[in-house]
């Protein structure tokens, strides 16, 4: 039936929209400046969270507990899970982003993650716990009146409109000396330094912007799906948000889309179209996941750059006529 | 009499046991273009990293520019335009050799998350000029028809010329050179050395870290000789050939390091 | 005071699953100079081989162990020759490796998953008594946990100060390149070294899953954290250093559940970790060590 088609493309979008913000989030923590934030998710989850508790109201259900219900409003509640995000991303940072080696950082943030996600499971009164959020009160659910099936076609401009922003941001980064900067860090931290960078403040900031990032997708989520729990952010979610980042093609914009697409729609939505073995539930999960593991190591191998590579920019050029050697289209790879 | 420019009062810097700077005094000043020389393992590299901001001054005194810089951190130091090269060219792999210049030009344009969403116009007139000037760097270096080229793919002894060009841009007063002459060919050494002395000539200091005796003779003056951690002499080569302990300290002294 | 004694008696038994995973993550580290993120389900991989033996084959526990243990060296050993050591042989960004280790991680975990489902799983080991040694209050599990690290403690030791192999790794992990000219066989080694670390992990694995009764495929990713935090302690590539953060971290966890509520114990980990890193990022050991 066209509806149910509609009903599951409009969906699909919806997820596309979100897991764009969340890989151009880490291209610019990872992409530009370098850092392998492998807690990523977590921040998601925070976003999610916080939004989740400004939008409810105190619960009044036995056996559901969580913190605040502030019972705000949208976009309130979407810019509290953002700025909980970016302050957690802050706090962290500041102690993990010093002058440590790559893999010193690595394993922090991997720490980070373990630790936030066995305090919220075992927590009843944090955020309810292993059951995790729900009846989250979707954005303008009420004032609008619509029938639950039709909702994601009104929250398909929501997240559209935080995407076209937060695209535009990470556009003019990635074009600016600030974003030049990120990526000299990512090259040589030292030598960045020897020309006067300040680099540790450079990472954190870029650290804690792709922290935004990820809030925003969280609190996006929790919007859309009312519902956020622990198994939503198992670390194995920020694995498959670097994929689609490498495979894509990290360092740009269009390259941090591309993997959005190709990763989360593509693969994800097309594994999970698989006919499910009765016996075994998880098995598709796990193809699924072995298959895009095998796919980064691929492409890492291959092309490491991606589909889209970073672009080599041009500064106040015009486009000579051929005959001139210093015009020569750029290479590819 | 004026203050030297940079002045190393009993530097000492070990570690893991090894005292590789121990008590090294000399000074530098405005304007020469002062050789360092000494036989390997007499601390040489290390001395360039503490006065650098690259190694931690563990005691003595470093002073440049009027200020005493011990326990500056390296972006501290080149900010107030002390700019140093590496041993092994570091030039920044991914990014093109414009961008490698560019990045160099600290102070002269808005490196800001604020600056980048809301000023977009400013920093654009500010990277035009920059831009003007990397190409007019590299065009004198030779590299401009390279420049949107990523770095990583210029041959050895253009990412020699690289760095030389990507330093100058940070418009240094005080330009420490590593071994810039290692294992480059005749030709492109004469080159360097014609740079070296034109950015000289135009108000940069250097003290240059060399092994090959010849270039230091034809360029530097003064020479200071380090050996075992402390600086043994200083002066003109024809002064340090004439002297028995210099010529010791690079003949003599047991095993080669 | 009893119970201050009964933690410091658990810390020892934590403190030996740590040195098992800890000593096997460092020296693999000292060899290839990358930490390798997908340890903890090479813990898990081994924990699950021991269940199979153990309870699918009916072995007791301590031969599926050590069966399962040794027979680790077969996927350590494609992992790493086929996966990771070609990354790790090229030139160019090294950043690559680290991911392509979470990478393995994920498909580690996910092939385990697959295999053995989901579901929490047990041991076949019948009833454990405690028994009194001292002022500890311990099973005789945990005793066997605790005696067959010191064994392996005993073993590596005098691996490393006995034989040639032991010399040619403390040598390629002070100077990898110095190590190849003088003739060392620096490839053969690392191989070596990788199915040394494969089949600790693989104890480690199975001594974590028995001490926590019911694990799933995640036991050792929810550990790896404090296995980071020993090995930084004791200096990331110190086989000793690791030994001594093992102990620490072993016993200062299980210690810190007698003052917080025992569910954040771990985390206390954590707090360890990041202090080493923010004092002494070289670790520990580095104060006592040459200089």
């Amino acid at each position: 039936m066209p509806h149910d088609l509609n009903y599951y493309l409009a969906t699909l979008a919806v997820y596309f929209l979100i897991y764009c913000v969340l890989t151009l989030g880490l291209n610019i923590t990872f992409g530009m400046a370098g850092i392998f934030d492998f807690s990523y998710i977590t921040f998601m989850a925070i976003g999610a969270y916080f939004a989740g508790v400004a939008v409810l109201p105190p619960s009044n259900v036995p056996g559901l507990q969580w913190i605040l219900g502030l019972n705000l409003g949208f976009p309130i509640d979407l810019l509290i899970g953002a700025l909980a995000a970016g302050v957690f991303g802050l706090l962290i940072g500041l102690v993990a982003i010093r002058r440590i080696r790559s893999d010193y950082l690595a394993m922090v943030l991997v720490a980070v993650w373990t630790i936030t996600w066995s305090v919220t499971s075992t927590t009843i009164g944090l955020f309810n716990g292993q059951q995790g959020l729900i009846g989250v009160p979707q954005p303008f659910e009420a004032q609008l009146g619509v029938n639950p099936n039709d909702y994601v076609f009104v929250f398909i401009p929501i997240a559209a409109a935080a995407l076209a922003i937060l695209f535009a941001v990470a556009y003019c980064v990635e074009r600016s000396p600030f974003g030049r900067a990120l990526r000299a860090t990512r090259e040589d931290q030292d030598v960045a330094a020897a020309f006067g960078k300040r680099t540790v403040r450079l990472r954190l900031t870029a650290m804690v912007i792709g922290c935004v990032y990820a809030g925003v997708a969280g609190a996006l989520t929790i919007e859309f799906l009312s519902a956020m729990s622990p198994n939503a952010w198992a670390i194995i979610e920020t694995v498959i948000i670097f994929s689609a980042l490498i495979v894509g093609g990290r360092g740009n914009v269009f390259g941090a889309v591309l993997g959005a697409l190709l990763v989360r729609i593509l693969i994800i939505e097309g594994t999970g179209l698989l006919p499910t073995l009765p016996d075994h539930p998880e098995l598709i999960g796990a193809t699924r996941n072995i298959l895009i593991g095998l796919l980064v190591i691929v492409v890492l191998y291959f092309r490491p750059q991606g589909v889209i590579p970073e672009r080599r920019r041009r500064y106040f050029e015009s486009r000579k006529p051929a005959a001139d050697p210093s015009s020569e289209v750029t290479k590819g790879g | 009499m004026a203050e030297p420019l940079l002045s190393v009062t009993d530097v000492v810097h070990a570690y893991g046991g090894v005292q590789a700077v121990n008590g090294c005094t000399f000074e530098v000043p405005e304007g020469v273009i002062c050789g360092l020389i000494g036989p390997n393992g007499a601390g040489k590299t290390t001395l360039v990293d503490v006065v650098a901001g690259a190694l931690h001054l563990q005691r003595g005194s470093v002073r440049y520019a009027g200020a005493d810089v011990g326990g500056w951190p390296p972006d501290r130091l080149a900010r107030a335009g002390l700019i140093r090269t590496f041993q092994l060219s570091r030039e920044f792999r991914q990014l093109t050799v414009l961008e490698n210049l560019l990045v160099a030009a600290t102070g002269r344009i808005d490196e800001s998350l604020v600056g980048a969403l809301f000023r977009r116009r400013q920093i654009a007139v500010a990277e035009r000029a920059l831009v003007k000037e990397a190409r007019g760097l590299l065009e004198i270096f030779g590299l401009d028809a390279l420049r949107n080229d990523p770095a990583e793919t210029l041959s050895g002894g253009q990412k020699r010329l690289l760095e030389l060009a990507r330093a100058v841009m940070a418009h240094p007063r005080l330009l420490l050179l590593d071994e810039p002459m290692a294992g480059i060919n005749p030709a492109l050494m004469g080159l360097l050395e014609a740079h070296i002395r034109r950015l000289n000539s135009e108000g940069i200091t250097f003290l240059m870290v060399e092994h090959n005796l010849g270039v230091v003779d034809r360029m530097c003056e003064p020479v200071v000789v380090m050996a075992e951690g402390k600086a043994l002499a200083v002066g003109s080569m024809a002064d340090h050939r004439a002297s028995d302990a210099v010529v010791t300290a690079y003949l003599g002294r047991g095993r080669p390091a | 005071m009893e119970l201050f004694f009964n933690s410091i008696g658990f810390g020892l038994v934590t403190a030996s699953i740590l040195a098992l995973a800890a000593v096997g993550l460092t020296l693999q580290f000292g060899m290839t100079n990358y930490v390798n993120f997908a340890y903890g389900d090479f813990m898990t991989l081994g924990a699950y081989l021991t269940w199979t033996l153990n309870v699918r084959l009916g072995w007791p526990f301590w031969p599926a162990l050590l069966v399962g243990a040794l027979l680790m060296a077969i996927p350590v050993l494609l992992i790493s020759r086929f996966v990771l050591e070609p990354f790790a042989k090229r030139s160019g960004p090294t950043f690559h490796i680290l991911i392509v280790t979470f990478a393995v991680s994920l498909i580690l975990s996910n092939l385990i998953l697959a295999i053995w489902g989901g579901d929490f799983q047990n041991f076949n080991v019948g009833e454990d008594a405690p028994v009194n040694i001292g002022p500890f209050l311990l099973s005789i599990q945990q005793l066997g946990i605790i005696g067959l690290a010191a064994v392996c403690m005993v073993a590596i030791h005098l691996l490393l100060t006995r034989t040639k192999l032991g010399k040619a790794m403390r040598a390629i992990s002070d100077d990898k390149n110095l190590a190849a000219v003088t003739g060392i066989p620096t490839q053969r080694v690392t191989t070596i070294v990788w199915v040394l670390s494969g089949m600790l992990a693989g104890l480690a694995g199975g001594v974590l899953a028995l001490n926590v009764s019911s694990f799933d495929p995640n036991v050792g990713v929810t550990f790896l954290f404090v296995i980071f935090a020993a090995v930084v302690f004791g200096g990331i590539g110190r086989p000793y250093g690791a030994m001594v953060g093992a102990l620490v971290i072993g016993l200062v966890v299980e210690v810190s559940a007698v003052f917080i509520p025992s569910a954040y114990k771990l985390d206390v980990a954590f707090l360890v970790l990041v202090g080493v890193l923010l004092v002494r990022p070289d670790g520990i050991m580095s104060l006592l060590a040459r200089g």
